[in-house]
């Protein structure tokens, strides 16, 4: 059953393709955050998923064919609610793209504070096995405590 | 004086930037935090019942002059009735918490202020910027509000953790944003299914959507929204499968701010939980995966708590599986039962705080936090260990402390709606429990002093002492007067139901 | 169908920033990710929010793993 037309139909259906872009970024980000080992990449994971979530939120509020969700002057209101898109989730996502930044932010500099502490970005030797930490032990710096309190402060605002 | 509904969420926050603007000022920031942490219990005290609208945008259907202006077709339409702003509702159940919760951030404020001989104006700055976070979480009528809230909440449990000078704090901390990161957007894609049907982020509307049929109720994606939203339960209340990283955090924690942290985890359960009892309780299988995950919480929390040497990590399994009593009330889903899961939640707040400040005693005088090597504390502060020995009681459940009252009532629930075998286990947990902290009790303040065990020879701070004094009277006068919260809190169960 | 060509760019460069080996590429990566999904986002028509992941998702992230790189690790060696 599946033709020409119908692909050509799936493909100029914006929400649907980017629903699954959304969740394409998000299953990419799953398998990022979960499976690879280094550190950084578990971040980069965790920035994807977070943006497939945006973008899943958004596409909510998307009408095909409709306009951007600002009332200039001369419009006629009823046309207006009809053909614009839904600004309900535009607004949400503002927010969730600024706590997301934030999030990451501290996520990276735990990494770096990790990194100097055990001298590697590898998530099983910093987090399991003792025997390769005490291997390492000679490259943990003295250092810790109140280093980057002021990340946190920041990323909190 | 609604507007002191606001200010609840508003005096903490902005005394919270105000900290972080003073740090190496020691006197100003303890006088600031000292007053701030006072002010925080009287406010839910002095404002009165109501609903805030933020910038004022109350439903149409209240303002009749606009109602006339718009459009036929959207005053005929539930859109009339909808919230537009983010909405507080102030009840008296949220004043019973956020009483409790001010009460319990103040001493942990108090303790650590005191104790501390560095002041750190950032510490002050995550405990005030979480209580705000927790009491938004509480008042607010709009789930993406509570994730935005949530979100920064879990963000400064990960700061106190840093602030913090133990072994393994950076690790925790790193583990705990990991899995926060995936389950936190779990979370917030669930809403978005729920934005997608309904069309609205108030849980009043998203209710009244479902129970008005407006909105397919057992459609796919409104299950869909029902598992993510669960799941984002579990990992925000630090349910089994992530009941270990939870109590990590805690005894990764300086004592006084565990004690905090753990009020955080506790309102966070219950104010997502009171959303998912409102609005999915209607799923035919909702209670019965509430009970499993409780029922999973008590006996995973009771088990991992034998096993551990470190008294703060095994207070945060307790603390862990205290959790699932507050689980199995929703679970019940009766009126009795949720007066009695809100009991529970109450009466752990403030005996959870008692045993971190407690224990956290034990640690100020001997710098250990091993059971193994503790013991013979009982010489030195013997006033203290009885009172904790209360405190360890009223967990427990013996009467006539508070917990018994609760668990009492969570028992009498499980009968009532007809699974004994859900008293019966909720019992058998608790005398585990009453073990446990025996247990616990006999290895540092009872058995023989090791040899090797120095103990600073200096008083315990008054801090501390006040600090468990007045949560140990707390404790009994629940236990005596139960009807003092537990009547607010029916009156919201059978508004609940 | 410009809409088409940014969605597979999007979710080419987050396969490939998570597949690569050197770091700092996968952070540049990141960055370009991130301004897919901006445009993304101003075709959904929400200019506003294109705005804020134009510059948070392209600038400010890729520069600040970036920076966590260069203070780290550049190769991943696993």
């Amino acid at each position: 059953m599946i033709d020409t037309a119908s692909i050509m139909n799936i493909l100029a259906d914006t929400q649907l393709l980017s629903l699954f872009t959304s969740a394409a970024f998000i299953i990419v980000g799953l398998y990022g955050a979960i499976f690879l080992d280094n550190i950084i990449k578990k971040i980069i994971g965790i920035a994807f998923i977070e943006e497939g979530a945006n973008l899943f939120i958004l596409t909510l509020g998307y009408k095909q064919g409709g306009v951007i969700p600002i009332f200039l002057p001369g419009m006629n209101a009823e046309w207006f609610a009809a053909n614009s898109a839904y600004p309900l989730p535009q607004a949400l996502v503002l927010t969730t793209i600024v706590i997301g930044a934030s999030v990451l932010a501290v996520m990276l500099a735990i990494a770096m504070v990790l990194y100097k502490k055990h001298g590697t970005l590898s998530a099983s030797e910093i987090f399991g096995d003792k025997k390769i930490i005490s291997r390492n032990k000679n490259s943990t710096s003295k250092n810790r405590g109140s280093n980057n309190f002021d990340d946190v402060g920041d990323a909190n605002e | 004086m609604n507007e002191l509904i606001a200010l609840m969420v508003i005096i903490p926050i902005a005394c919270a930037l105000l900290l972080n603007l003073f740090h190496k000022k020691d006197n100003t920031v303890k006088i600031i935090a000292i007053v701030v942490a006072i002010v925080l219990p009287l406010i839910p005290i002095l404002a009165n019942f109501g609903l805030h609208y933020f910038g004022g945008h109350a439903p149409l259907i209240t303002n009749p002059s606009l109602l006339e202006k718009v459009p036929e077709t959207i005053a005929n339409s539930s859109l009339a009735i909808f919230h537009p702003a983010v909405t507080y509702s102030y009840e008296a159940i949220q004043k019973v918490f956020i009483f409790f919760l001010g009460i319990v951030a103040f001493f942990a404020i108090f303790t650590s202020l005191s104790q501390n001989k560095k002041i750190s104006g950032v510490l002050m700055f995550l405990m005030f910027m979480g209580t705000a976070a927790v009491t938004a979480l509480l008042l607010s009528d709009d789930i993406f509000h509570m994730y935005i809230f949530f979100e920064i909440a879990a963000l400064t449990q990960v700061g106190i953790i840093l602030t913090s000078k133990t072994d393994n704090n950076y690790e925790t901390a790193f583990k705990y944003l990991i899995l926060g990161a995936i389950g936190a957007p779990m979370l917030l894609v669930g809403i978005g299914f729920v934005l997608g049907i309904v069309g609205s982020v108030n849980i009043t509307d998203i209710v009244y959507a479902i129970s008005q049929n407006l909105v397919y109720p057992f459609s796919h994606s409104l299950l869909i929204a029902f598992g993510l939203i669960f799941f984002g339960w579990l990992y925000v209340s630090g349910l089994p499968p992530f009941h270990t990283i939870k109590a990590n955090v805690y005894s990764q924690a300086l004592p006084n701010a565990a004690a905090l942290l753990q009020v955080f985890t506790v309102i966070t359960f219950i104010a997502f939980g009171i959303t998912i009892f409102r609005i999915f309780s209607y799923l035919p299988f909702f209670k019965t995966l509430v009970l499993i995950f409780a029922l999973l919480a008590m006996i995973l929390g009771i088990t991992m708590a034998i096993m551990q040497t470190d008294f703060r990590k095994m207070i945060g399994f307790l603390a862990v599986g205290e959790l699932g009593y507050i689980g199995l009330g929703f679970g019940l889903g009766t009126e009795l039962s949720i007066t009695a899961g809100l009991f529970q939640g109450i009466n752990e707040i403030i005996v959870t705080a008692l045993l971190f400040i407690g224990f956290g005693t034990v640690l100020y005088l001997t710098k250990t936090s091993d059971t193994r090597k503790l013991g013979g504390m009982i010489e030195h502060t013997p006033k203290l260990a009885i009172m904790i020995l209360i405190g360890g009681l009223a967990m427990a459940g013996v009467p006539p402390l508070n917990g018994f009252q609760s668990k009492l009532m969570i028992v009498q629930a499980a009968l009532d709606s007809g699974f004994p075998e859900i008293a019966i286990i909720a019992v058998l947990i608790s005398i585990v429990t009453f073990m446990v902290f025996v247990k616990a009790f006999h290895s540092i303040y009872l058995k023989p002093k090791p040899n090797n065990l120095k103990v600073l020879n200096k008083p315990v701070p008054n801090s501390s002492i006040i600090a468990i004094t007045v949560l140990l009277i707390l404790c009994i006068v629940l236990g005596l007067f139960p009807q003092l919260v537990t009547d607010s809190i029916s009156q919201f169960a059978m508004g609940l139901i | 169908m410009i809409e088409l060509v940014v969605m597979i760019l999007a979710v080419l460069g987050c396969i490939l920033a998570i597949m690569q080996r050197d770091l700092l590429k996968a952070a540049i990566l990141t960055g370009i990710n991130g301004a897919c999904v901006a445009f993304l986002f101003q075709f959904l028509l929400s200019p506003d929010v294109a705005l804020t992941q134009a510059i948070v998702g392209a600038a400010i992230i890729p520069v600040f793993l970036g920076l966590a790189v260069y203070k780290t690790q550049r190769n991943d060696e696993s």
